[in-house]
């Protein structure tokens, strides 16, 4: 909400933490309950789910929702899969993410680029995102082609003809794109080496884009390994959000992903950490850094994980420390002391395991990272004795309740927050009252949240700009 | 099939361009509304002639320092009270500076809409520049400098800027410089409001939940005060381009070369043709040449393109490629080679008619939502295209024949003309060429940055992006 300075601090933190993977994340939706309930049949015929949201199953498994949106004659699909880095096989880093790449590069019918080329000549936008937990495909395009995209899509979850002579120059690609998004950042660097050591055993500790000596070993045995395991019609979820009916959409999807056969799929392994029992810093000095910053990261319970309404108390909590020019951190370290530039924190809950809470500030000059660091915990010490000022805990509230209204605008937001909550093994339920829960928020869950953060589940980190690399 | 869908698409740009209306404002204001009432919000896009092309000599960076300081403090509010006015009715309201104008962007739930345009009529007529902000935003400002000077990207772009449009005022970078930006004063800033923030020139568009009459009568009051002025002339420019590969050097694993061409104006007749040339060399996701050639065939980048961008004293065709230190040279002669190809042959009858397809049928995509649509109408504004080429626009595109694109290919594609700055260390033995003066930092000679128009949304994921386009609309000429 703060005007967009050309100052991208703020900014190019934030791009750094989405780059080195998915903040981490929360865990329940693999326990066998959770299994059960994916698994039961859905109804067959389009059941409403919420406000403007409808549900539906096909045979084979694959779960489907529609979000109508009649402004203008265009459909977004997302098709998402439960399946993203964390389904890494040991050693091979970076695969999962490797091979949405790999669903780019063709099939028996649609051979090398022929789904991207089809997409665009039909007037249409494609791409592809992984996180740790899941995998998401879309297309934008006019209403009319839907039945189109929904045969390329399932095509390809059929059909993927993986060669040799598309994994090699594919992996190369893979490698510059971590060039550019982690090596040459050196606060996305930061970010990874920072997860690396969050996580003592869970694989949210390994970045999304994967290692690059790992990214080496990817061949078209790992890939295809990776797909006949993990992609089906019975590990997916399709959203539809735009100008369609779900009566059509049900026809449509049942002609196009019907006749793929469900696939046995390799069970996602479950993942406990052990409790961290002591704090964690790091400093790291690159030459390619010009500003030192401050940051820290905590491992807190996430959407999935957390008994009801300590997420949205940890979400509230970080909109009114950190979420914007008017929060605490801003206002005591940035306005009062004047000992920062920049300072924010935010809260990262949708994850099938634990979600991740930050902190960051960037020091004025001359000022040390450790005066710094300390102004910070005061910061965090008074939001954990005193209760939050009420117009402040109402702006928060505001603020986050009125993102609902923000999202509706687009379809591609809208359906990536059904998408994301679904394949993390939250409903159509927790999405549509996400801002009712919002408003249940009281001061007193706020300064719970503020307590329940450890040094102990963290780690801290110094970005130092200096000499050698 | 092609014939088909582009006459679909081409009647949807008709239904769009129906649906959008005049506002009016005076005779030397542009107002455009595209009403909808689906979602209760209201998004406006609004240009100001006041972009970085106006930074007074020695002071670069004053157009972008001032539109930074909008939401510091105005009228009776100062900064904290400014921004918690904001933030209390969640909306969204930011501001950027390009070469030619400050493009202001505001989202609103559209029971504040008053109050947002209250807070704008505030901003423009009677901002505070007090000191505490003013200190606080150059500090932020110079240390993005500072970072700005080890990102080959930025280092990149800003020397392509810098030897393309040499003398002229689009080549400093938007930004400023440590230097520049240093010595700008709140008098400097004040005087640049005056001056450069006027409603003659001024251009807003409109999407969303309200009625044309109440958004003329809060437009009509929060212009109102706004001073009619007639900012300055900008210059001519001259020869554009330094032909040659120049390098700034950097020790980074990755560095980028920006390269570029002069372009075409945007009221040539040709500029439609040309914008179908440069989607097919390097516009269009992975359809392209140069994405053929460069990522697909070779796997030597995670994403190349190319733009034609019209300013109002110049055209550019601009790319830009990162690759691996020692692969940067044998990148730079592919994209040469192939311009080279594409300027002598032209594309196939295929690329064209597969270019028009996409170029005509994602156009409606654009006006998916009301942030779209206002940033969408608010591009083809700041384009001194009238209310009409909304309707207009795909039958330009559909019009554009085979030897259309040739003709044009070799006016823009010539690689001997081509301008070529590497930002970053080739590792290949040769001596780096004709040095180019380190990074006095940085022209935003890239695209300006698409500012999320809605504000701390709840995010949707926050992914690792698998292809390099972003899904969230790219604006279309």
């Amino acid at each position: 909400m703060t005007g967009s300075k050309p100052v991208l601090l703020r900014a190019v933190w934030i791009v750094a933490a989405l780059c080195a993977g998915i903040p981490a994340s929360a865990q329940i939706s693999d326990t066998a309950a959770n299994r059960a309930k994916l698994s039961q049949p859905a109804p067959v015929n389009p059941r409403q789910t919420g406000n403007n949201t409808f549900q539906f199953a096909l045979a084979n498994g694959m779960q489907v929702l529609v979000i109508p949106d009649h402004r203008a004659p265009v459909v977004t699909q997302m098709l998402w899969f439960r399946v993203g880095a964390v389904d890494d096989p040991p050693g091979i880093s970076g695969l999962a993410h490797f091979f949405e790449h790999m669903m780019f590069r063709g099939t028996k019918t649609n051979p090398d680029d022929a789904f991207s080329q089809t997409i665009a000549k039909n007037g249409g936008e494609t791409n592809a995102f992984t996180s740790h937990d899941y995998t998401a495909f879309y297309e934008q395009i006019a209403k009319d082609r839907l039945p189109l995209a929904m045969r390329l899509e399932a095509d390809r979850l059929a059909n993927l003809d993986l060669s040799d002579a598309h994994v090699a120059p594919e992996r190369d690609v893979v490698l510059e794109e971590r060039r550019m998004r982690v090596e040459n950042e050196p606060q996305a660097l930061m970010g990874e080496q920072m997860r690396a050591a969050l996580h003592l055993s869970h694989p949210y500790g390994r970045p999304v884009i994967g290692w690059s000596e790992e990214l080496r070993r990817i061949d078209r045995t790992s890939a295809q390994d990776f797909y006949d395991r993990h992609y089906g019609p019975n590990n997916a979820i399709l959203v539809i959000a735009g100008d369609v009916t779900p009566e059509d959409v049900r026809k449509m999807a049942q002609e196009a992903y019907g006749k793929v056969p469900a696939r046995e799929l390799e069970p996602r392994a479950e993942f406990s950490e052990p409790p961290r029992m002591a704090e964690t810093r790091m400093s790291i000095t690159r030459a390619d850094a010009r500003v030192p910053i401050f940051s820290r990261l905590y491992r807190v319970p996430s959407y999935a994980q957390g008994r009801p309404g300590q997420a949205e108390g940890l979400e509230t909590y970080a909109q009114l420390l950190g979420g914007d020019q008017t929060s605490m951190l801003y206002r005591v370290l940035v306005e009062q002391k004047k000992l920062a530039t920049d300072a924010g924190a935010s809260y990262d809950g949708f994850a099938r395991d634990s979600g991740e809470f930050s902190v960051y500030a960037v020091p004025r000059p001359g000022v040390k990272l450790e005066a710094l660091e300390k102004a910070v915990d005061q910061v965090l010490g008074v939001t954990a004795l005193a209760l939050p000022r009420d117009n402040d805990l109402s702006r928060a509230k505001t603020q986050l309740v009125a993102s609902v209204t923000y999202r509706r605008d687009s379809q591609f937001a809208l359906a990536s927050a059904y998408g994301q909550a679904l394949t993390i093994g939250l409903t159509v339920d927790d999405v549509n009252e996400w801002p009712a829960r919002i408003r249940a928020v009281n001061a007193e869950s706020v300064r719970r949240a503020a307590q329940s953060l450890s040094k102990r589940q963290a780690v801290t980190g110094y970005l130092i700009p200096g000499g050698g690399k | 099939m092609a014939f088909v869908l582009a006459f679909m698409a081409a009647s949807l740009g008709s239904a769009y361009a129906a649906s959008i209306q005049n506002i009016d404002l005076g005779k030397r204001a542009q107002v455009w509304f595209a009403e909808d009432h689906t979602v209760p919000i209201v998004a406006l896009n609004i240009s100001l002639p006041a972009g970085s092309a106006y930074d007074l000599p020695g002071k670069a960076g004053l157009a972008a320092f001032a539109g930074a300081m909008l939401d510091e403090g105005a009228g009776d509010l100062d900064s904290k009270s400014f921004h918690e006015a904001l933030a209390n009715r969640a909306i969204a309201f930011s501001a950027r500076a390009e070469r030619d104008y400050l493009v202001i962007s505001i989202s609103t739930l559209k029971e504040h809409a008053p109050e947002a345009m209250r807070l704008l009529r505030m901003a423009l007529t009677r901002p505070r520049f007090e000191a505490e902000p003013l200190q606080r935003v150059r500090t932020q400002i110079i240390q993005s400098l500072q970072q700005d000077q080890v990102e080959p990207q930025r280092v990149a772009a800003r020397g392509f800027a810098r030897q393309f449009f040499g003398g002229h005022a689009y080549a400093h970078p938007i930004a400023g410089e440590i230097a520049s930006v240093s010595s700008i004063t709140a008098a400097d800033l004040r005087a640049f409001a005056r001056s450069h923030w006027v409603k003659s020139g001024l251009k807003v568009a409109v999407a969303g939940d309200i009625t044309p009459a109440s958004l003329t009568k809060l437009l009509s009051d929060a212009f109102k005060p706004v001073s009619g002025a007639n900012p300055p002339p900008l210059p001519n420019i001259g020869r554009l381009g330094a032909p040659g590969v120049h390098v700034i050097a950097l020790p980074v694993p990755q560095p980028t070369a920006a390269f570029g061409l002069p372009g075409i104006m945007r009221h040539d007749p040709d500029f439609i043709p040309g914008y179908v040339a440069n989607h097919i060399l390097g516009g269009g996701g992975f359809s392209s040449r140069l994405t053929q050639e460069i990522r697909v065939k070779r796997g030597l980048t995670y994403g190349i393109s190319t733009s034609l961008t019209a300013y109002n004293k110049a055209s550019v065709m601009q790319g830009a490629v990162a690759t691996r230190a020692n692969a940067i040279r044998q990148t730079v002669q592919v994209v040469r080679q192939t311009l080279g190809a594409f300027a002598a042959d032209g594309p196939t009858q295929q690329e064209l008619d597969d270019a028009k397809t996409y170029l005509t049928g994602s156009f409606p995509l654009a006006f998916a939502s009301n942030s779209g649509t206002a940033a969408q109408l608010g591009t083809f504004q700041r384009q001194n295209l009238d209310i009409g080429y909304v309707a207009r626009r795909n039958s330009l595109i559909q019009a554009v024949t085979l030897a259309d694109v040739r003709r044009v290919a070799k006016r823009l594609f010539d690689p001997s003309h081509l301008t070529v700055v590497i930002g970053g260390t080739p590792a290949d033995g040769r001596r780096t060429a004709p040095q180019v003066r380190r990074p006095p930092p940085p022209p935003g000679a890239q695209p300006p940055e698409q500012v999320p128009v809605t504000p701390a949304s709840k995010p949707a994921a926050k992914p690792l992006d698998g292809q390099p386009a972003s899904p969230q609309a790219v604006q279309k000429p």
